[in-house]
């Protein structure tokens, strides 16, 4: 039987129906939606509200004129980037102090209790932290704060500086236990006979962690870090808007919530839309310079 | 299997034997554990305590102030233990009617969409597995563009709108089922299976949808447990599904609803979702021992939150298995 003859495998194209269809409803409709950018847009102009006059780049012109949409990029960045240089690390280093801890049955218990923020919602972390911030008696750091040190109870969720600084901790201690899962199968896979060579040439543990466990995550890290670059300028949804509230909203927003509440929530299509046309263009740009990088320095890339 | 495989450096266990083979290099290491090592070690272990308190303690925190009376709970800190034990918050989020229709929606969205996405996964995984497939460049480079370039919450919204989505079950299953990362996952699990028995049952007049059903389903259960596993999970946590495309309440999942609860800016929707605004307020005056707000947010997030909880670490060597197939093809 000749199965490389489409007449014979043409099953298995059938097979792949499912997906392909899948695919184009929800992602290529979604990516030529974009068009809309383009177009002073209104749902009800023609099929699909394609017959929506064209603009060209005028709704870019809008808002690459005033001064909130530079706000919004630079604040968008900065959140994502001050995300990253602390949660990045804070995997990598839960991973090499797990890997170095001796009683296995402790190291088992360390390692599930840290999966444990994975699998609760943003919902669920916000809706603590803001409990905890609280001003009541049910404010878990108030109560803390005013037993050792005294003074008066703060309002923590209406202060635009502790936003960022909340991010970074909740994102810290929601996924640095999963993302030591990849590190750790990384150092899994890592030839033991570097270990006893090094341990020939006199190498502690210490240093054995300098000179083998670490050289042996770039690519884990280089791919990781690829990819991470890709979403900074999206930013995390789910986090951002849970974590918001109408006293700190327009102070705190990012390009994917500002869209949300200009698109979704005030019909403003056209315009959010070029937004985050615009961001998706940066982050394409960024996640191929991240791979340009990453091919230079270790010879690791997606693409 | 994450622990097997994730031991290989410890002293203890694989390098042991190796280590005793080489009596030299065993005083040398035994003379360096006796030194800063131990204080490293001590400290390490110190910092595991903390950070499993700090993982733990936000959640008891929770339980404790769900099971303590409302009005106690303002009169000063609590800790450890609830001061005054109540089941009553418990009581109140519970005879919720909306608890009950939303639990159903999300374990119903999680089980479909969790059938639907791995029958979709699998049978392209399949198809994919075989290199002599025509167009099977193609077909890889169609589905990984998405992963590069695509929309966003507008284009997505607009598109959902235009399919006639909006306030439809399915829109919880249909636009996630597909992801490119988990049919990789499963092709490269295919890929490993033995290819004695499709040969030979094909030899035997067997086309590629008997093939399909009697030896590539039961083969790839393990890793289709997984996947399932990852969607289901997914599904129980995805809250802005609801928030962007549905706007019927009998529709909501038990995150939006717990999102109204919690953290919705209006008292309406609170009282509303509730549907006890009075004996709240009644609370609020000190009148009786009804719950405050405060601890009925804290009850319903017990609620909402603590079942997946309990089940993961049952499920934590498939989907650990899962992840490591996927980092490995990475």
């Amino acid at each position: 039987m000749n199965v490389t003859k489409f007449s014979k495998q043409y099953v298995l194209h059938l097979f792949l129906i499912p997906a392909l269809v899948l695919t184009l409803l929800f992602n290529y409709a979604p990516m030529f939606g974009n068009v809309v950018a383009f177009m002073d847009y209104s749902m009800f102009d023609g099929w699909m509200g394609l017959g929506s006059p064209w603009v060209g780049l005028d709704n870019f012109k809008t808002f690459l004129s005033e001064q909130w949409f530079y706000d919004l990029a630079l604040r968008t960045l900065t959140y994502s980037i001050s995300i990253l240089i602390f949660s990045f690390p804070a995997s990598l280093i839960l991973a090499l102090l797990l890997n170095e801890l001796r009683n296995q049955l402790f190291k088992k218990i360390a390692q599930t209790v840290s999966y444990i923020p994975h699998f609760v919602s943003w919902v669920t972390v916000a809706a603590m932290l803001y409990m905890f911030l609280s001003v009541d008696m049910n404010g878990l750091v108030n109560n803390i704060k005013v037993a050792l040190f005294g003074g008066e109870r703060l309002i923590f969720m209406q202060d635009t500086k502790l936003f960022l600084p909340l991010l970074i901790v909740t994102q810290v201690w929601k996924e640095m236990g999963w993302g030591s899962i990849l590190y750790l199968a990384a150092i899994s896979v890592i030839d033991p006979h570097l270990y006893e060579a090094a341990a020939i040439d006199g190498a502690g543990r210490w240093r054995q962690m300098i000179h083998v466990t670490l050289p042996g995550l770039v690519p884990t890290t280089v791919v990781l870090m690829i990819f991470t670059l890709g979403s900074l300028f999206g930013g995390n949804f789910d986090q951002m808007f849970n974590m918001q509230n109408i006293v700190i909203q327009d102070q705190t927003n990012i390009i994917s919530t500002y869209i949300y509440y200009q698109g979704v929530k005030g019909a403003q299509f056209s315009i959010s839309t070029a937004v985050g046309l615009f961001g998706g263009v940066i982050s394409f740009i960024l996640l191929m310079i991240g791979n340009y990088v990453g091919k230079k320095i270790s010879n690791t890339s997606i693409v | 299997m994450a622990n097997a495989s994730t031991n290989t450096r410890t002293n203890a266990s694989a390098n042991a034997s190796a280590v005793d083979t080489m009596p030299a290099v065993r005083k040398r290491h035994k003379i360096r554990v006796s030194t800063g090592e131990r204080v490293f070690d001590t400290l390490n272990i110190l910092f595991m305590l903390v950070l499993i308190a700090i993982t733990i303690y936000p959640f008891w925190y929770i339980i404790v102030m769900s099971l303590n009376e409302g009005n106690d709970a303002m009169a000063g800190p609590i800790w450890f233990w609830p001061r005054k034990f109540t089941l009553i918050n418990y009581e109140y989020a519970l005879n919720n009617p909306y608890l009950i229709q939303s639990f159903l929606v999300t374990v119903a969205r999680a089980v479909l969409g969790a059938l639907l996405s791995i029958s979709v996964l699998l049978l392209a995984a399949y198809a994919l597995s075989k290199r002599y497939l025509k167009f099977r460049k193609t077909y890889i480079f169609l589905f990984m563009i998405p992963l590069f370039i695509g929309g966003n919450v507008v284009t997505n919204y607009l598109v959902i709108a235009k399919f006639g989505l909006l306030n439809n079950f399915l829109v919880y299953i249909l636009p996630g089922a597909f992801s490119f990362f988990f049919m990789i996952i499963i092709r490269t699990f295919i890929e490993q299976l033995p290819e004695g028995m499709e040969e030979s049952a094909m030899i035997d007049g067997a086309g590629y949808l008997r093939v399909f059903y009697h030896i590539i389903i039961p083969l790839a259960k393990p890793i289709l447990a997984a996947m399932a596993f990852f969607v289901m999970v997914s599904a129980w946590l995805d809250f802005s599904s609801n928030l962007f495309y549905i706007t019927k309440k009998s529709l909501y999942v038990m995150q939006y609803w717990l999102y109204l609860v919690t953290l919705g800016q209006s008292n309406t929707d609170f009282m509303d979702a509730m549907k006890v605004g009075a004996a709240i307020q009644n609370a609020a005056q000190g009148v009786s021992a009804q719950p405050t707000p405060q601890v009925l947010k804290m009850s319903t997030l017990v609620i909402v939150t603590l079942p997946l909880l309990f089940i993961y670490p049952f499920f934590q060597r498939f989907f650990i298995k899962g992840m490591l197939v996927g980092a490995i093809k990475a």
